[in-house]
């Protein structure tokens, strides 16, 4: 994070400003809303997909200091609680806050809620998740303001930022014929995130989708992310049976167990049904090979 | 002749093996110890996975070496050992060792009650290991480093 960097931002707040217009947090309106009985029982099946749980604590009370290079972040509380969480949102606010990253008050979330991966989900599935998480336990817990730095701060800048990294469509274009692929995919690119740890970010922190799954630095910090792609620097001498126990069970091939961040995202995805591991490990085995 | 080179040779052992145990770093004994652990694990995974068929022995042999880890495991982590032979003991270990004689104990108690089940097919190989897997990444979580791939 050097000086550069600094001025590169400096000059993206100028363009931000420039191209107000373009900056202007995008929405979906009531109309855009498909006509859908909401089903809370396949929203808590996407609510453990999303590992929604991972940042925001098992009561979803907010609060967690998550740092990165650009300040800390504290979790918001999303629990229903009409005061200090999200009770008094509409279906719409859950749609827009997580497929466009745009906020009810009319503000651009930080990419540091991975709503990159979740604009990939189906309207539908957000509207059956929003549905499961009334059916929890309110909790009264006020979260601070995030601490960032300047240009960081300016919340206005990110509309630039989504510009150029907030894409809807699929990453890995293919066949969209075998549904056991497509539901891995929908899993692996949209609710599951997993692109977010497993792919390397660019300078300005988007996902950089050449070296989709690819592996790189830990962005929380220490070490580094595996490669999971069918390379035999990632997961080449896997099997499907193996990724798929993995991540039921959390031990590798060679039986040593999972670590660090991985433990919950294996633990959420442990109590997936069978078949969507299975689908996870055939996509994973499917996408291009990347050294 | 033979026979007394044979004598002497075991002999000869005898007095070697002591020696080469008490040679092997704490650090190394409890590695290799874990090493026990994770083929025992092996071999209970490729029937689970279904690479292997079913053996009942198999499964019985696995629990006796969890068996011996779990006996084994706790004097193998003294104070003074915190380094050394690239460990991957956490500091944890040392700072909480009630937490860490805890995880040993619910180990231990899979290991037995899993013994005590004596399964007889994949199922009830799954049921019965379960909870020992866990045990293993639960200690593994709060007492074991990451190996920085
Ligand atoms: C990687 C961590 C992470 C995960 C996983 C995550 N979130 Fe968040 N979420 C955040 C952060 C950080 C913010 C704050 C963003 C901001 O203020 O710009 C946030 C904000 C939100 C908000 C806006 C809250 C408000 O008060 O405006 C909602 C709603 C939300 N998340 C829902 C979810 C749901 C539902 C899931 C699971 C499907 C989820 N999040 C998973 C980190 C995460
Ligand atoms: C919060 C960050 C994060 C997310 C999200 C994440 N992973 Fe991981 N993943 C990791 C880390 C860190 C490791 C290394 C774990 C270790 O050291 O034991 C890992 C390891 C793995 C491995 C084992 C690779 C190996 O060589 O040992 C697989 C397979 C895997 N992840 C698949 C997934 C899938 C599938 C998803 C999405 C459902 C996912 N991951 C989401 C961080 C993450
Ligand atoms: C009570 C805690 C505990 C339990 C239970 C436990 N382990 Fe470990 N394990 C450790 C610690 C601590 C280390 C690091 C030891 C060292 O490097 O000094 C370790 C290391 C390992 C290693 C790496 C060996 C090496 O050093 O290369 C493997 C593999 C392993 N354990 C497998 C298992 C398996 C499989 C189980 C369950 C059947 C298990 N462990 C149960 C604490 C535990």
């Amino acid at each position: 994070m050097g000086r550069s960097i600094k001025w590169l931002l400096a000059g993206g707040l100028v363009l931000a400003f420039v191209f107000w217009p373009l900056t202007q947090p995008v929405y979906l309106s009531l109309a855009d809303l498909p006509d859908h009985r909401a089903d809370p029982v396949n929203g808590e099946q996407i609510f453990i997909a999303g590992g929604c749980t991972s940042c925001h604590g098992d009561r979803l009370e907010g609060g967690q200091e998550l740092k990165s290079d650009f300040g800390t972040f504290f979790v918001p509380n999303i629990s229903p609680d009409p005061d200090t969480g999200i009770g008094d949102w509409s279906d719409l606010d859950l749609v827009n806050a997580m497929m466009l990253g745009s906020s009810p008050g009319g503000l651009h979330y930080y990419p540091s809620f991975p709503y990159t991966s979740y604009t990939r989900m189906k309207v539908q599935d957000i509207i059956d998740l929003k549905a499961w998480l009334d059916t929890l336990e309110p909790v009264d817990n006020p979260v601070k303001p995030h601490d960032l730095g300047f240009p960081w701060s300016v919340r206005r800048a990110v509309g630039l930022w989504k510009m150029l990294y907030l894409e809807q469509g699929p990453v890995v274009p293919g066949t969209g014929s075998d549904p056991v692929y497509e539901r891995g995919r929908y899993l692996v690119e949209g609710a599951g995130h997993c692109g977010e740890c497993h792919t390397p970010r660019g300078i300005l922190g988007g996902l950089q989708d050449a070296r989709w799954l690819a592996g790189g630095p830990n962005p929380d910090g220490e070490g580094s992310v595996p490669n999971i792609t069918s390379h035999k620097n990632g997961l080449g001498s896997w099997s499907e049976a193996d990724i798929a126990y993995y991540l039921e069970s959390g031990f590798t091939p060679d039986f040593d167990t999972v670590g660090g961040s991985m433990v919950k995202v294996q633990e959420h995805i442990a109590q997936l049904p069978e078949s969507d591991r299975k689908a996870i490990a055939a996509y994973l085995k499917s996408i291009p090979a990347l050294p | 002749m033979a026979r007394k080179s044979l004598i002497t040779g075991s002999l000869a052992l005898l007095l070697f093996v002591p020696q080469a145990w008490a040679s092997e770093s704490v650090q190394e004994q409890r590695h290799d110890l874990m090493e026990t652990a994770k083929d025992a694990a092996k071999a209970i995974g490729g029937m689970l996975k279904g690479e292997q068929p079913f053996d009942a022995a198999v499964a019985m042999e696995s629990f006796s070496t969890w068996e011996n880890v779990a006996a084994k495991a706790g004097d193998l982590f003294p104070e003074g050992s915190e380094t050394g032979y690239d460990t991957e003991a956490k500091e944890t270990i040392w700072t909480d060792r009630e937490g860490f004689d805890v995880e040993l104990e619910t180990f231990s108690m899979a290991v037995t009650n899993a013994a005590m089940a004596a399964p007889q097919n994949v199922e009830e190989l799954k049921a019965a290991a379960g909870p020992v897997f866990d045990a293993c990444k639960s200690c593994h979580e709060g007492y074991r480093v990451e190996d920085q791939n």
